[in-house]
């Protein structure tokens, strides 16, 4: 057992947890955040992404241990919370742009999506579909067929 | 898959034979080999620990020697199983050919997975297996030039 | 903006999902939560000499291990296939009993064995790890083709050769008939391809028993709850309906494969009861390939010939399926029901016979997945259809024009009444999107840069609405498949509607509300969706088989029939006015042609506090309904795909796909698309990547993502999605069902193009890289002889 500590969603957190333990199982299991889910168990599918010091990662395939002192973000985080607080401008598109059907790779895909738009901006480089699909290949959607994905996160670099 | 190899050592048949039914040079050959014990003549328990892809596995199992043909050669051949990891399970047919003072081994060898093993690490088992049975021989064949045999 | 019935409503249930709060099964922990963990068959064949559990039992955390002789010893009944499908000689199904743990024989690799029961998750797959079962092996059968063998070893002692079923449909003298005066016959030897449906949620079961009531609730990842509940009581013998609660909440994907009860969901409850506490069991990935029954999985025969007029004059199809290790609740019909009688596609055609044999394999069972028979169906129909035009030197479009069905209502020799369509009209839609007049400079332009493209048509039929419930008992359903439907006007006019229909990524949240501001004039806002949830909802047989639009929905349509009947009354009544001139709309509940009015709300209110109702009303304004259609709904489909295949590699690319369908009236376009883009994924990944593959001794080779390729974005284009509506006569709405077409229409239309472009009819699903390549070299070497 180690004493990790901390900062998911802006929230200062502690755990005294198995050395084992998966990031995506404390998010889950400690903290009952089950915005990040698991669809696999061989780092494939991505629907377990959040960001660690800003850069996204899979938390199916990081452990909790290894992050002491960091800095995590989850879908949860994305916004305040409450009855009118705003949403994120990727969340608004996947709705806007039908970017999601069961919901299931969701988080990860809105997660994988805001950390692309800020690099290709911060890069000045221009995030066309072919360069959202290529970007996408660490993300597996089953119901949308990533028509309406890939527009989602399109709608949404133009409001980042 | 079957897999083939022929090793010639610089020892005499007599020599190779005894080496190939002593359970201390089979522990020290076999890839892996935590624990081999005798229970009989031809019989041994072994713990093996494999590594397939992603899975990594302690195997316990039997190990046996069939066919027996001294000094000519026999069959030896292990089946373990790893928990929800699976089971493996191989047999070499081993065949040793006295030329002069030297001794050619010849082996057709041929291995097996199943479970969580051959799921995940399907792509990988003939490669691994034949990895795996050349170490062996490669061992066993350094063990008696007395280079002894790699770490594994 | 309108949020009736043909609007872009966007999704209600979005919120929750995008902001991370959907609430799935396993986001669900109850207190004093424990863990099961299975032991499976790492054999896919043998016998279970015995199972030591001693030192599993001795390890942290283990609560009990639990094996099929206890589970038999208490009762529950074996798992059973609901469709029963009788042989050509009149014998029954030969079915293979398939008990939740296997007790004496493991079938295939993952059978269930025993189950651990832990205080955490890790603890309970550490333990099960220790419980030693001692094997007997037997020789296993992996492929269909090798069941039938004379030696094969045998699956199931009541099943002689591992037949389950000789079936046919059809007239085979006619089709003989027919076939003999053809003047040109085309021939074709199909494989479709084996596959996994993977939904990204993976099953998950949390059953927990309350020993003070006793009484069972199990949280599950079901398509259809209601269903769940039947098998697991009637014929499960968990327990009766009334102690039995079973709850399916956000249910991230299904595809067919979240439709039936499998071992694990019984196990859990069973083991609830018997350690006293509630059970938890996710499944990982690996689990999910193990045990999530397949798809497909036929090789099939056909031969159709045609007279001097391109006329189809006889169509005969023998296919083989494999049905897996065990018979799954709807395996038997998918195959049968569900395929042949769908051979006859949009074409007219007299003379078909289809004889269909399913065989027990050492493999998971294979049961429904996303079109279930109809893909399978569309496959050979649109193959044969493209291999004969090439055959006979015919524009394919101009070949399937001649053989188009033009009337409607059209009966076919193989059980089906097609309601309505317009095929030419479909397919000239298709044919002005794809641009099929510039294809020619397209392939000239692709030549030049050294790649071939090619073009390649799919138009196809399926059968929706599952289905007029009398029909299907006649055909061997073991239920009635209608639906239900509660309309529940609260006080203050706010709507909650209470459906069997169960969505798990269809949207119905929206569309659902969709229709019943449409009829009432409301905001969409003040109607809510009740589903998933068996002591919430009557009873209902929840999603699959694309039926939630022509079937929930009309149930829900004849409970606001009832609903507007009874606020009009007491309207009239209040108003002092004749029923026959109230109206219903902008809120209010009025007479027509006059100032007098009630609010929408107040209507709700009268009903409700009934002082002045009319008399002998009873109070209250809610309305339940059941419907059951009367024929199956057809929606049809024209697909066009354009691949560009790079010959040195047999790489394809799709440059462009084109669907044009009538689903009938359309509720909400954007869903519909969605499912569409969806449906012809799984199609392209069908086509393309997606194969399960097992070794000759029965051990499952694709069991990840690292083996069994799923499409990613890059493998897929974006689509040209249109639609024509030709209304549906047999529901209120004239929806037809929009889930399953994608799936079906499209694998055909992706090869039908590669072997086009190839110029190599001879290329099986999946056409990965490599086999396109093949493809390419056997044509050089066939040109060079
Ligand atoms: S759960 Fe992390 S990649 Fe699939
Ligand atoms: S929306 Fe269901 S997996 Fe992507």
């Amino acid at each position: 057992m180690t004493t990790v500590n901390m900062t998911v969603n802006g929230k200062a957190v502690s755990g005294n947890i198995p050395d084992n333990t998966l990031l995506s199982e404390f998010l889950r299991e400690n903290l009952r955040l089950t915005g990040t889910h698991i669809g696999c168990d061989t780092s494939q599918c991505g629907a377990c992404v959040v960001h660690i010091n800003g850069m996204p990662v899979k938390s199916c395939s990081t452990l909790a241990v290894s992050l002491d002192g960091a800095e995590v973000l989850t879908i949860e985080g994305l916004t305040k919370g409450g009855k009118d607080a705003e949403l994120h401008p990727m969340q608004v598109a996947f709705n806007d742009n039908h970017g999601l059907q069961c919901g299931f790779c969701t988080p990860g895909m809105i997660m994988t999506g805001i950390d692309m738009v800020k690099r290709y901006k911060a890069e000045g480089k221009d995030l066309t579909s072919d360069a959202i699909r290529a970007e996408l290949e660490g993300n597996i959607c089953r119901c949308t067929g990533y028509h309406n994905i890939v527009k989602s996160i399109e709608d949404a670099a133009t409001k980042m | 898959m079957d897999m083939t190899g022929e090793y010639r050592i610089a020892a005499a048949r007599d020599v190779v034979w005894a080496a190939l039914n002593d359970a201390e040079v089979l522990k020290a050959c076999i890839p892996g080999c935590q624990e081999l014990e005798k229970t009989s003549d031809t019989e041994m328990t072994a713990l093996v620990v494999l590594k397939i892809g992603p899975v990594k596995a302690k195997f316990k199992g039997a190990v046996e020697l069939v066919n027996i043909n001294a000094p000519e050669g026999y069959t030896i051949q292990g089946e373990g199983t790893g928990g929800i990891a699976g089971y493996a399970k191989g047999s070499a047919d081993v065949a040793l050919a006295a030329d002069g003072d030297e001794t050619v081994l010849t082996f057709t060898a041929n291995a097996n997975v199943g479970g969580k093993i051959a799921q995940l690490g399907s792509r990988l088992i003939d490669s691994t297996a034949k990895k795996l049975a050349n170490k062996f021989f490669d061992n066993f064949h350094k063990h008696l030039s007395n280079e002894g045999p790699e770490e594994t | 903006m309108s949020t009736g019935i043909g609007a872009r409503v966007k999704r209600k249930e979005d919120k929750r999902f995008t902001t991370g709060k959907g609430k799935y099964t396993d986001d669900i922990r109850n207190d004093n939560q424990a863990y099961a963990a299975f032991v499976r068959s790492t054999h896919a064949h043998a016998n279970i000499k015995g199972i030591d559990a001693s030192a599993a039992l001795a390890m942290d955390g283990v609560i009990e291990v639990l094996d099929g002789h206890q589970l038999t010893g208490d009762g529950i009944g074996n798992i059973i296939c609901g469709w029963a499908v009788t042989s050509k000689d009149g014998s029954p199904m030969n079915m293979g009993a398939w008990s939740a743990l296997a007790t004496s024989k493991a079938r295939y690799v993952g059978d269930a064995i025993a189950v651990v029961i832990a205080e955490t998750q890790a603890q309970a797959r550490i333990a099960a790890e220790a419980v030693v079962v001692d094997y007997e092996e037997l020789p296993a059968i992996a492929h269909v083709m090798k069941a039938m063998a004379e030696d094969a070893p045998n699956i199931h002692e009541n099943a002689p050769g591992n037949l389950i079923y000789d079936w046919e449909l059809g007239d085979e003298a006619l089709a003989d008939a027919g076939l003999a005066s053809a003047t040109h016959i085309t021939t074709l030897d199909l494989t479709n391809n084996r596959l996994s449906p993977n939904p990204m949620e993976p099953r998950v079961a949390i059953a927990t028993y309350d020993d003070a009531e006793e009484h069972y609730t199990l949280h599950t990842t079901s398509q259809n709850p209601h269903v769940a509940r039947l098998l697991l009581s009637a014929f499960y013998q968990v327990a009766p309906e009334n102690k039995l609660r079973v709850i399916a909440p956000d249910v991230g994907g299904g595809f067919g494969a979240k439709i039936y009860v499998y071992p694990e969901e019984i196990t859990c409850l069973w083991a609830s009861m018997r350690t006293n506490r509630s059970i938890k069991w996710t499944s990982d990935r690996s689990e999910a390939f193990l045990t999530d029954a397949h798809g497909r999985d036929h090789v099939t025969t056909a031969k159709m010939g045609f007279d001097d007029n391109h006329k189809i004059v006889g169509f005969k199809v023998d296919t083989v399926a494999n049905l897996g290790a065990y018979m799954s609740l709807f395996s038997s019909s998918v195959p049968t029901y569900l395929y042949a009688t769908l051979l006859s596609g949009q074409y007219n055609i007299q003379n078909l016979h289809c004889n269909v044999r399913t065989y027990y394999t050492n493999t998971v069972p294979v049961d429904a997945y996303r079109g279930a028979g109809r893909p399978e169906a569309t496959y050979v129909m649109e193959r044969m259809m493209e291999t004969a035009a090439r055959e006979l030197d015919m524009d394919p479009a101009e070949l399937r024009r001649i053989n188009f069905i033009q009337t409607f209502p059209h009966q076919t020799p193989m059980l089906m009444a097609y309601d309505a369509g317009d095929f030419p009209k479909i397919l000239e839609m298709a044919q002005d999107a794809a641009d099929i007049a510039g294809f020619a400079a397209r392939k000239t332009e692709a030549a030049g840069r050294g790649k071939l493209r090619g073009i390649g048509y799919s138009t196809f039929i399926e059968a929706c609405g599952l289905a007029p419930s009398q029909a299907a008992g006649s055909l061997g359903a073991g239920v009635g498949l209608w639906e239900s439907a509660e309309v529940r006007v609260n006080p203050v006019g706010s709507i909650e509607i209470l459906t069997g229909s169960h969505s798990h990524g269809q949207g119905h949240e929206t569309t659902f509300a969709q229709i019943v501001a449409d009829r009432f004039d409301i905001p969409i806002e003040s109607v809510s969706i009740v589903h998933g949830d068996t002591d919430k909802v009557q009873f209902g047989m929840g999603t699959y088989g694309s039926r939630s639009a022509p079937v929930g929905m009309s149930a829900v349509v004849k409970a606001m029939d009832k609903v507007e009947a009874k606020v009009k009354k007491i309207a009239a009544h209040t108003l002092e006015a004749a029923e026959e001139d109230i109206v219903i709309e902008g809120g209010q509940v009025k007479v027509a042609g006059t100032d007098k009015a009630m609010g929408w709300h107040e209507v709700g209110l009268a009903a409700y506090i009934a002082h002045n109702l009319p008399e002998g009303m009873e109070p209250g304004l809610k309305e339940t309904a059941f419907f059951d259609p009367v024929n199956f709904s057809f929606p049809s489909g024209a697909f066009i795909c354009e691949v560009e295949v790079d010959p040195d590699t047999g790489v394809t690319e799709i440059i462009k796909f084109t669907a044009a369908d009538d689903f009938g009236t359309i509720i909400n376009p954007m869903i519909v698309e969605g499912q569409v883009h969806g449906g012809v994924t799984q199609g392209i990944g069908q086509a393309l990547l997606e194969q399960v593959v097992y070794d000759d001794d029965g051990q499952l080779l694709t069991g990840s993502y690292m083996d069994y390729t799923m499409p990613r974005a890059a493998d897929i284009p974006f689509f040209d999605v249109s639609h024509h509506e030709t209304p549906s006569p047999n529901n209120p709405l004239g929806v037809k069902g929009c889930g399953e077409a994608g799936a079906i229409g499209s694998p055909p239309a992706v090869i039908n193009a590669i072997t086009d472009a190839i110029g190599n009819n001879n290329l099986a699903m999946p056409a990965t890289p490599q086999a396109v390549w093949r493809a390419i070299q056997a044509t050089k070497s066939v040109a060079a002889e």
